[in-house]
């Protein structure tokens, strides 16, 4: 989707020390990062960590607190207009006209980035075979599943061939088959040259969809980096988690009896769930689970997992992914 | 401009696929204008009772005899007393008193009738032109006879009331056509309420949209917030027209009611249309949801319509209400499509009203789009 004479900056977007309050509350907290044209980055964090706060200032919905945001070369709080031509949003609520039908909400959308005439129908028609609604478009969306309307509200966000996709938690409460489906689509829009913003909470989406990644949690961006980048951080260690009896009160014994197993860091216990990071998690379980035992509590079940962002995130803030 | 068009259109669209919104815009004000329309038609038919204190002057027969020629009323004779009483109960409309000395009266040209009523009721407003029209007749009835010999002027006065039928025919004609405006009015007013609780339920989906999340996408598309605004506004502009459109129309055929000259009509119905969208922006302005904006529409459109005219003329309200009157945009409507359907197409007073029209409408739409946040 490369354009002529747009080579002067390769980031597609870039955005600096971002902040947006509302009222005596800060949503979010100075963020920066940029995103190169064709690339694929993923925001990730849990729910209220200001992930669409975020998207809703880059796509000139909110205006900022303060900082910059630029889409190519275009100031997005100065001319919003200019850059969301070459936006598409993917909003997190369906934002649909449900008593209207599948095409009639494509083609106002289209008109509304616009095309008009032939190039709209067949973009229409494209899109409906992309979302898989070809034979359901003259029906009306209110009419839909929830995944049937995720996937209309997928489709008009694409209809005009975004440079940049923004999809603010699109697959939220649906189906694995539709949700697989919609990852695939934006899959092979990345590879056709669609810059990707992709924010979720499943790790699984954003490790599959993005090259890069940014962990936002509480308004801030408290990592970014390639999946690789991001596993060194931990380490590249495997997390092991241990669910202990009732007998586990005294904390501060039970994670005595552990030193010089892992560092100080590396080692979380909390209601009953002892986490631990470690590069060769075989080698050390039977340790840990006799030094347990010792201090009079008993391990109800064990859990090795290889790295991923779920780990990294509980690494990064102590906290699941999702509560 | 397309886009302003695409918004119009798909609003258009909602809002005539919505059975609610048809009822209320289309059969709700067909349905008023036929139970009250009837009930006016009804009242017509037992005719208003008149009593006539003929007194023991020597052309008071000849004059009872002339007011009788109108047959809209029920003329009889009574006392001075019974008279009176009839009045004050409100089961005669009016009491005309002629009075014995006549005579003397048109020569020294004072009013020749003596009339008792109540108030000035709508009744009395329909009765008076005739009453004055039959002085008129009386007056000139003497001056011609004057001019040939006074003796003459009982003959002549008994030939008037024998042969000129006609003329109180044609008053009698100009009576229901001011009778036919009052009920048009009617329809008009009808149309006008429900206009209003139709837009203002329309504009306030812009507030369901907010929610629902188009609302936001359409600001972050590449469509301005002028197309956008402007879509919306023209699109209930135009609902209100088709509205009033089609009810003027269906009653023009069904009644064969005419409702003025058009080059008034048109431009007149349209700052009055442009009235009703500001007043629906406002609400939606002022409010967070739809729920709110039906409450506080309904309180405002009921009190403003009454007061404002709307379901019966505001010349039978107290003289203070019709004062307040003044500051609910629908008398300055009613009073302009007064003189409009009417044809008496006084001009000052079209231009105050249509002045007070676009005042209101700067205002409502100065609320309105203050109030609307665009984000
Ligand atoms: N319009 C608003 N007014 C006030 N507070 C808001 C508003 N929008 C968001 N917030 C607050 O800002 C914080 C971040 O919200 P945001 O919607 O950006 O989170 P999120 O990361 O998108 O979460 P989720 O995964 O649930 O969608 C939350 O605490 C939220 O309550
Ligand atoms: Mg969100």
């Amino acid at each position: 989707m490369t354009k002529n004479g747009e080579v002067m900056n390769v980031n597609m977007l870039t955005v600096q020390d971002l902040r947006k309050s509302f009222g005596q509350f800060e949503a979010v907290k100075g963020v920066s990062f940029s995103v190169e044209k064709g690339e694929s980055f993923g925001l990730l964090g849990p729910n209220g960590a200001g992930k669409s706060t975020t998207i809703n200032m880059i796509t000139g919905l909110y205006p900022p607190t303060a900082g910059t945001i630029q889409v190519k070369d275009i100031d997005v709080i100065k001319n919003a207009k200019q850059a969301q031509k070459w936006i598409g949003v993917v909003p997190q609520e369906i934002a649909l006209y449900q008593e209207m039908s599948a095409r009639e909400n494509l083609k106002f959308w289209g008109r509304m980035y616009n095309l008009s005439g032939k190039a709209l129908e067949k973009s229409i028609d494209e899109v409906l075979e992309i979302i898989g609604l070809t034979d359901r478009s003259k029906d009306k969306v209110e009419t839909f599943s929830g995944g049937m309307k995720r996937r209309v509200n997928i489709g008009a966000a694409i209809l005009h061939r975004p440079d940049m996709l923004i999809m603010d938690e699109p697959t939220v409460g649906i189906d694995p088959q539709s949700r697989n489906h919609i990852l695939e689509t934006v899959k092979r829009l990345n590879s056709e040259g669609m810059t990707i913003i992709y924010t979720s909470h499943y790790m699984e989406e954003v490790e599959y969809l993005c090259e890069r990644i940014g962990i936002i949690d509480h308004g801030e961006l408290i990592a970014s980096g390639t999946l690789k980048e991001l596993r060194e951080t931990i380490g590249d260690r495997s997390r092991i988690n241990l669910t202990l009896d009732s007998n586990a009160t005294d904390t501060g014994k039970i994670t005595a009896a552990l030193e010089g197993l892992f560092l100080e860091k590396d080692l979380q216990l909390q209601d009953y769930l002892l986490t631990a990071f470690h590069k060769e998690p075989q080698s050390v379980l039977s340790e840990i689970i006799q030094r347990v035992t010792k201090t009079g509590a008993r391990v109800s079940s064990v859990d090795i997992v290889e790295p991923n962002l779920e780990s990294i995130f509980l690494h990064l803030t102590g906290r699941s992914l999702r509560d | 401009m397309r886009k302003t068009w695409t918004i119009l259109t798909l609003h258009l669209k909602k809002f005539f696929k919505s059975p609610g919104a048809i009822v209320l815009m289309f059969v709700m004000p067909a349905l008023f204008s036929y139970i009250f329309g009837g009930m006016t038609v009804k009242s017509q038919e037992t005719k208003p009772l008149v009593n006539v204190v003929v007194g023991q002057g020597e052309f008071s027969t000849e004059v009872y005899k002339l007011l009788k020629k109108n047959n809209q009323y029920n003329w009889k004779k009574a006392t001075l007393q019974q008279a009176k009483n009839n009045v004050f109960e409100q089961d005669a409309i009016a009491a005309i008193v002629i009075p014995d000395d006549l005579g003397q009266r048109i020569t020294e040209q004072k009013p020749l009738f003596d009339v008792v009523i109540q108030r000035k009721t709508e009744q009395y407003y329909a009765l008076n032109p005739y009453i004055q029209g039959a002085a008129g007749l009386i007056l000139r009835s003497y001056h011609t006879a004057a001019l040939s010999e006074p003796a003459a002027f009982p003959k002549l006065l008994e030939a008037v009331t024998v042969n000129k039928g006609i003329e109180i025919e044609k008053q009698m004609i100009q009576k229901e056509q001011n009778d036919k405006a009052d009920i048009n009015l009617m329809f008009v007013g009808f149309a006008i309420m429900f206009m209003m609780f139709g837009l203002s339920g329309a504009a306030s989906t812009i507030l369901d949209e907010r929610i629902g999340g188009t609302w936001g996408r359409l600001m972050i598309s590449p469509a301005t917030r002028i197309q956008v605004i402007l879509g919306y506004i023209l699109s209930y502009f135009l609902v209100g027209w088709i509205q009033l459109g089609v009810l003027m129309m269906a009653m023009s055929l069904m009644f064969d009611i005419g409702w003025g000259n058009l080059a008034y009509l048109i431009p007149f119905a349209s700052l009055v249309i442009l009235m009703v969208v500001g007043f629906g922006l406002m609400i939606a302005g002022l409010v967070k949801t739809k729920q709110q904006a039906s409450a506080i529409s309904a309180v405002l459109i009921v009190s403003t319509c009454m007061l404002g005219g709307l379901y019966w003329p505001i010349e039978i309200m107290p003289d203070f209400m019709q004062t307040i009157a003044l500051g609910v945009p629908q008398s300055w409507a009613m009073g302009g499509f007064k003189e409009i359907v009417s044809g008496s197409l006084r001009m000052v007073t079209i231009w105050k009203d249509a002045g007070a029209l676009i005042g209101f409408s700067l205002v409502f739409f100065f609320l309105g789009l203050r109030g609307i946040k665009f984000e």
